[in-house]
């Protein structure tokens, strides 16, 4: 790809897994790449989106029920008052939906050998601003799908797994807000609260179609409208141990008159953290561990992320204002 | 008529408070021959008045923080953790300035000021989490102005207890911890109380108890939401 700045390719491995190894915990995250010496948040400077959808379908799926399953995914980010994203269908293209061509492509594409991924969102990032260029999303072909409105037994809904990766291609990161439980072979999810956990609902059912208070959090907070900074508040405070920051803690808030979750992460060694795209309003917080597993889905596994610390909950209400921000909370935990 | 409450006159007095409720309902009904002093409250007499007041604690509701289950994971939403909420019960300070329209009606406005605890009580949560409660300080204001209905009629004493009965309306701010979030509303009130006054001239003090049923309409209790919150006062009070 011609450019006058160096840019980086970079696949991000932000797939929704059928039975990946993950465990509960909640938050949304965002994208980030190192610029210089700085990490900035992945998102796109141009807006509408223009994307390509391959034009070839699968069996049970033609080419233009994926177009219509990908628009009304995007269309469902887009309709998200707190955020300003905006895509636009630019058409059928013979390309793969693989990166470098400079063109944003959607499609299937036969990947036997990713048996636990039905979906992967890969980005070409301008590595002077951090600002993507392009994105390309894949669909396993090896999976059965379907686009039925009612979903379909046996079959992956299309248009809930692309909500996910269009997440994704937005700059969203795994969100931790769900449970899992140990089977043969993985993990399988039990709940989940949030359209951007990286395990997948099981096969027949549309429920992934539907964002949620942390995934609405977490596109406003990187596409932020002026309805998101006057409407909305935020959270911010540390996790501490024995008096030493926790890095890689989750955090969330729970707002006990909307009862909605919204979560964030301590993502420095100070143990600070940052819970945006609030409720305006009083607020409950918890905060968990990451444990092994989920690590390497979140966060690069090479990080020191503490995981030796008990599930608890804060002692103090905490009040969002809205437009504003509550700072100070210091949440102390104990090792196991 | 001597200064002093006799042991009859502080057992009518009692009388007189339970039978608030009553003069509420049917104000001429409880008439009384009493005599009633020449130097009653007038076209103009004002009433200043500033004591405690003790409001319960009441239930905000309780919430569950649910994720929406796997189908085929089992059945109904996965329930994280429970909260209930509670605004706990807190003493105050209020205080009040009228003015006499006629001997029977009067006017007021004042401001009540209270600290009351929010709290949430956190339990059953997924991965065991101690149950704990938490919690914040408000400061709660109400303002707020009264049409008072004196029901001399009623009066006992020598006339020197004067029950009356009253309603109005008011403004509410409460005020979260640090005080950087305030959750404001209004209020409708109506009550009943007893103004007992140690004299007879045109200026004198007083005591003054009352009984108030507010129903409130947003502050800190959520926006949308109405509620009935009772209040006591107890004030001192003086007449001139």
């Amino acid at each position: 790809m011609k450019s006058e700045r160096s840019r980086l390719l970079v696949l991000i491995a932000a797939v929704a897994l059928v039975a990946a190894w993950q465990i509960p915990a909640f938050a949304y995250l965002k994208l980030g790449t190192k610029v210089g010496t700085r990490t900035v948040t992945l998102k796109w400077s141009q807006l509408p989106i223009r994307y390509f959808i391959t034009d070839r379908g699968v069996s049970g799926v033609t080419s233009t029920q994926l177009q219509q399953a990908v628009q009304a995914a995007f269309a469902t980010w887009d309709g998200v008052t707190t955020a300003t994203v905006s895509s636009q269908f630019a058409g059928f293209t013979l390309a793969n939906p693989t990166s470098g061509d400079g063109a944003t492509v959607i499609g299937f594409q036969n990947r036997p050998d990713l048996d636990r991924t039905l979906g992967a969102t890969s980005f070409m990032i301008d590595t002077v601003t951090g600002a993507i260029v392009e994105s390309d999303i894949f669909f396993n072909s090896s999976f059965a799908w379907s686009v039925s409105a009612q979903g379909e037994t046996g079959f992956f809904d299309l248009q809930s797994i692309a909500l996910h990766e269009i997440g994704h291609l937005h700059g969203l990161a795994h969100s931790a807000m769900g449970e899992t439980e140990l089977r043969a072979g993985g993990r399988r999810v039990i709940a989940a609260e949030a359209v951007m956990f990286p395990v997948a609902f099981a096969s027949g059912t549309i429920l992934g179609r539907t964002l949620r208070a942390d995934d609405i959090a977490g596109i406003g907070d990187i596409y932020p409208s002026a309805s998101y900074t006057r409407e909305t508040g935020s959270i911010s405070g540390k996790v501490t141990k024995s008096g030493k920051g926790v890095l890689g803690a989750h955090v969330v808030a729970f707002d006990t008159r909307t009862q909605t979750l919204v979560g964030g992460f301590s993502l420095s060694d100070d143990g600070s953290f940052v819970i945006a795209g609030l409720s305006p309003g009083p607020h409950v917080l918890r905060v968990e561990p990451l444990d092994d597993g989920d690590v390497e889905s979140f966060f690069d596994p090479t990080l020191n992320i503490d995981i030796n610390f008990r599930p608890q909950f804060y002692e103090k209400v905490v009040v969002v204002p809205q437009g504003g921000g509550t700072s100070g909370v210091e949440l102390k935990v104990v090792a196991k | 008529m001597s200064g002093a409450a006799t042991p009859k006159a502080a057992r009518r007095w009692l009388v007189a408070l339970s039978l608030v409720p009553l003069w509420c309902a049917a104000p001429t009904s409880a008439s009384a021959q009493n005599y009633i002093p020449q130097d009653v409250p007038r076209r103009g007499s004002l009433v200043l008045s500033g004591g405690v007041n003790w409001a319960p604690g009441y239930d905000l509701g309780s919430s569950t923080a649910n994720e929406t289950r796997n189908p085929g994971s089992g059945t109904g939403p996965f329930v994280l953790f429970q909260t209930s909420t509670r605004i706990e019960s807190a003493p105050g300070l209020q205080g009040r300035l009228g003015v006499y329209l006629s001997p029977t009606i009067s006017v007021e406005g004042g401001g009540l000021f209270s600290r009351p605890d929010l709290s949430v009580r956190l339990t059953g949560d997924a991965e065991s989490a101690p149950d704990l409660t938490a919690t914040e300080r408000l400061n709660r204001f109400v303002a707020d102005g009264s049409v008072l209905f004196h029901l001399v009629g009623a009066s006992f004493g020598g006339g020197r207890g004067v029950p009356f009965v009253f309603g109005g309306a008011g403004y509410l701010r409460d005020l979260h911890e640090k005080n950087e979030v305030a959750d404001t509303g209004h209020e409708f009130h109506f009550g009943g109380g007893l103004h007992y006054w140690f004299g007879e001239g045109k200026h004198r003090a007083g005591l003054r108890t009352e009984v108030n049923v507010s129903r409130r309409h947003g502050g800190a209790d959520g926006a949308d939401t109405t509620r009935t919150v009772p209040t006591v006062a107890g004030s001192f009070a003086y007449l001139f």
